[in-house]
């Protein structure tokens, strides 16, 4: 499949009065066409920061991108001025919000929010933007769409909110939807239903997105590919079989092995211990080196390359360097490695009896 | 769970808001349920289903419009004198969700945890009360050095354990917890739990933990009731209700739950609730199916429930 956008050794850092934060630190990643490429990692590793990079939203003038490239259509995003950006944001990328309590303009009627972009972009007049935004309302599954329109946001509730900054994030059939943490906010029924909207629509449209979220039952729904970061890099990507079925980062082991699975109930939550680093001053070597208790004497020294572990999959730890020590991964990720499959086929089944 | 001795008992617990002149809210429409000593009561449901409000009813937050909570037989709401109110505030202990929100920018950690100490002069010089904060602080994982620093200074996580702190600061019995977790990080998520179920083995807590994040409720309690629009309609060992969920709204809740799991997901079904196809014959009432597992049905659908639990 041929690659849609090509971020390369991209930098983002924000000036503030305690000094300068590395939010960003060196993150490279192909986005396919058609494909989800999901971003997980905890607040503050540097997921959203990478996201608004693409749509050229790093607020200005504290926030730059000393280095980096942003390959789209030819064109790299990270040197576009405002002007040109403004062309392609909204048509070419756009963006889902966390909150969809606070990402619509609660004194705009929907319709009106939806038809801006379709005027401003596709040049449509009024009536043909209402009739689009009509569709658009009706593809996202909210009833009624022709009275619906001309409703406030305060008039909806909280899933239908998101399906309307959904539908927003579509009117101009973008190539590429970048989703930051959209279903957060939402209960598990509308998160379900939400999920399925997107996967829907992208079925549909071919549209490739780029799904930042901390939960990773979410990226087991919805990813071809993950990405796992932390302090500001990518430590570990591959497919989603790839990390799930064979994490290879103890980060990613602690992210698995944090979360209960059903069958967990007797043995305790691998914790991470700590909090992670403080990016103002990121340490020297590995920045995950001192929460992990595989970590080597050289973690402390020099940066772990990513190596290469099948095609698609990479992570970047010394572990997987040739005179590294062959370490056991916790319980709870062995026990992904072999059959978590079958384990959970016991669990469906009980769901459906 | 041994001695089974009750430690709370909520008999069709009510809580109406008034919203305008004509109009109530039914937070809470007839709750009832037993809490055992040293168990982990979870309280489930999505948002607005009333399961807040229900943990706030009950540790006097709000005056319940109707109904009976029990603490240790005694009754809980209702006029109390000063010291019985304050050996009953002694007693139960609220952590809440959110870390940011709950903790007084403008006092230090040491003021914060102390504050119950001195309301309830449990310790009598300036010396024993540092003590003892300096030991709470050790005992929910932070440091003495964090004892004169303000909130604004802590990670989210670290905020939790503080209010942790407060919560056994003044020794309780059973502690509240409104969604402790859902504000952290998944990493930090498991500190918390982990810690919580230590302190529950070291102290002999009891826990009502409300959540709307079915895996952690699943992982820490040893019983869970699952709400819906002020009611609860399934409650039952959190085994139980996982392998044999009965309600369809609880079904639907348990499907609709993402697992860290791509092959389990490429194969999920999602069960949809239809609360129009329930049975409407006759008030449902809340009924024990099988020991231990209650489910609110009508007799029609009970009969249909004890069939299908059977096969």
């Amino acid at each position: 499949m041929e690659n849609i956008l090509e971020v390369k050794d991209l930098h983002v850092t924000f000036d503030t009065y305690g000094g300068k934060v590395q939010a960003v630190r060196g993150v490279n990643f192909n986005l396919k066409k058609g494909e989800t490429l999901a971003i997980v990692g905890e607040s503050g590793s540097g997921k959203s920061v990478t996201t608004k990079a693409l749509m050229g939203l790093i607020p200005k003038p504290a926030g730059k991108i000393p280095k980096g490239e942003i390959i789209f259509e030819g064109k790299d995003l990270a040197k576009l001025n405002d002007k040109h950006m403004q062309q392609i944001r909204g048509r070419d990328i756009s963006m889902i919000f966390q909150d969809p309590m606070t990402s619509l303009n609660p004194t705009m009627k929907v319709g009106g929010q939806i038809m801006e972009g379709l005027i401003k972009h596709q040049k449509m007049n009024k009536a043909k933007a209402k009739d689009r935004a009509i569709e658009l309302l009706d593809l996202v599954g909210i009833p009624n769409p022709k009275e619906r329109i001309n409703q406030y946001p305060h008039q909806f509730s909280g899933g239908m909110r998101q399906r309307v900054v959904i539908a927003i994030a579509l009117a101009c059939n973008p190539k590429i939807l970048l989703a930051d943490e959209p279903t957060t906010a939402l209960d598990v029924t509308i998160q379900a239903q939400i999920l399925e909207l997107m996967k829907d629509i992208q079925k549909k449209t071919e549209t490739s997105i780029v799904f930042i979220t901390h939960d990773l039952g979410v990226v087991a729904n919805v990813a071809d590919r993950v990405a796992v970061m932390y302090a500001g890099k990518i430590v570990e990507i591959g497919t989603v079989d790839d990390i799930f079925y064979n994490p290879k980062h103890p980060y990613t082991w602690g992210l698995l092995g944090s979360m209960p699975t059903v069958d967990s109930k007797e043995d305790e939550l691998i914790a991470i211990p700590g909090t992670p680093p403080d990016l103002m001053k990121p340490p020297k070597g590995d920045a995950f080196a001192a929460r992990n208790p595989y970590a080597m004497k050289i973690d402390t020294e020099m940066e772990p390359p990513l190596f290469k572990v099948s095609d698609t999959h990479y992570a970047a730890t010394w572990l997987l360097h040739e005179d590294a020590p062959q370490v056991e991964p916790p319980a709870a990720v062995k026990r992904r490695m072999k059959g978590f499959a079958t384990a959970d086929a016991s669990d469906e089944k009980g769901e459906e009896s | 769970m041994s001695s089974k001795e009750k430690l709370l008992e909520v008999k069709n617990l009510k809580q109406h808001f008034k919203t305008g002149r004509h109009s109530t809210v039914k937070a809470v429409d007839g709750v009832s349920f037993d809490i055992y000593k040293g168990e982990t009561f979870g309280l489930v449901g999505e948002s607005g289903c009333g399961k807040s409000t229900t943990g706030r009813t009950i540790i006097r937050l709000y005056d319940a419009t109707d109904g009976d909570v029990k603490f240790k037989g005694k009754d809980v709401h209702g006029k109390k004198s000063k010291t019985n109110l304050k050996e009953f505030n002694r007693k139960m202990q609220m952590i809440f969700q959110d870390p940011y929100a709950s903790l007084n920018p403008r006092m230090t950690v040491k003021d914060i945890i102390s504050e119950g100490l001195d309301i309830h002069g449990l310790v009598s010089t300036d010396k024993e009360r540092t003590d003892r904060v300096h030991n709470l602080l050790e005992t929910v994982g932070l440091n003495k050095e964090h004892a004169n620093r303000y909130p604004h200074e802590f990670s989210g996580g670290q905020r939790q354990r503080i209010g942790i702190a407060r919560a056994l600061a003044v020794e309780p019995e059973f502690i509240i917890a409104d969604e402790p977790i859902s504000a952290l990080d998944v990493s930090i998520q498991a500190q918390v739990v982990n810690l919580m179920k230590d302190l529950q083995k070291q102290h002999e807590l009891t826990y009502l933990f409300i959540a709307h994040d079915l895996s952690m409720v699943k992982y820490i309690s040893d019983r869970i009731a699952v709400m819906y629009f002020g009611k609860i309609v399934e409650l039952a060992d959190s085994d139980e209700l996982y392998r044999n969920p009965l309600h369809p709204y609880t079904k639907s809740l348990l499907s609709a739950i993402p697992l860290p799991d791509p092959d389990y997901e490429r194969n999920r079904t999602r069960i949809v609730y239809d609360p129009s196809k329930h049975d409407t014959s006759e008030e449902p009432e809340f009924r024990e199916i099988r020991p231990n597992h209650w489910v609110l049905c009508t007799t029609k659908e009970l009969e249909a429930y004890k069939q299908e639990i059977n096969n």
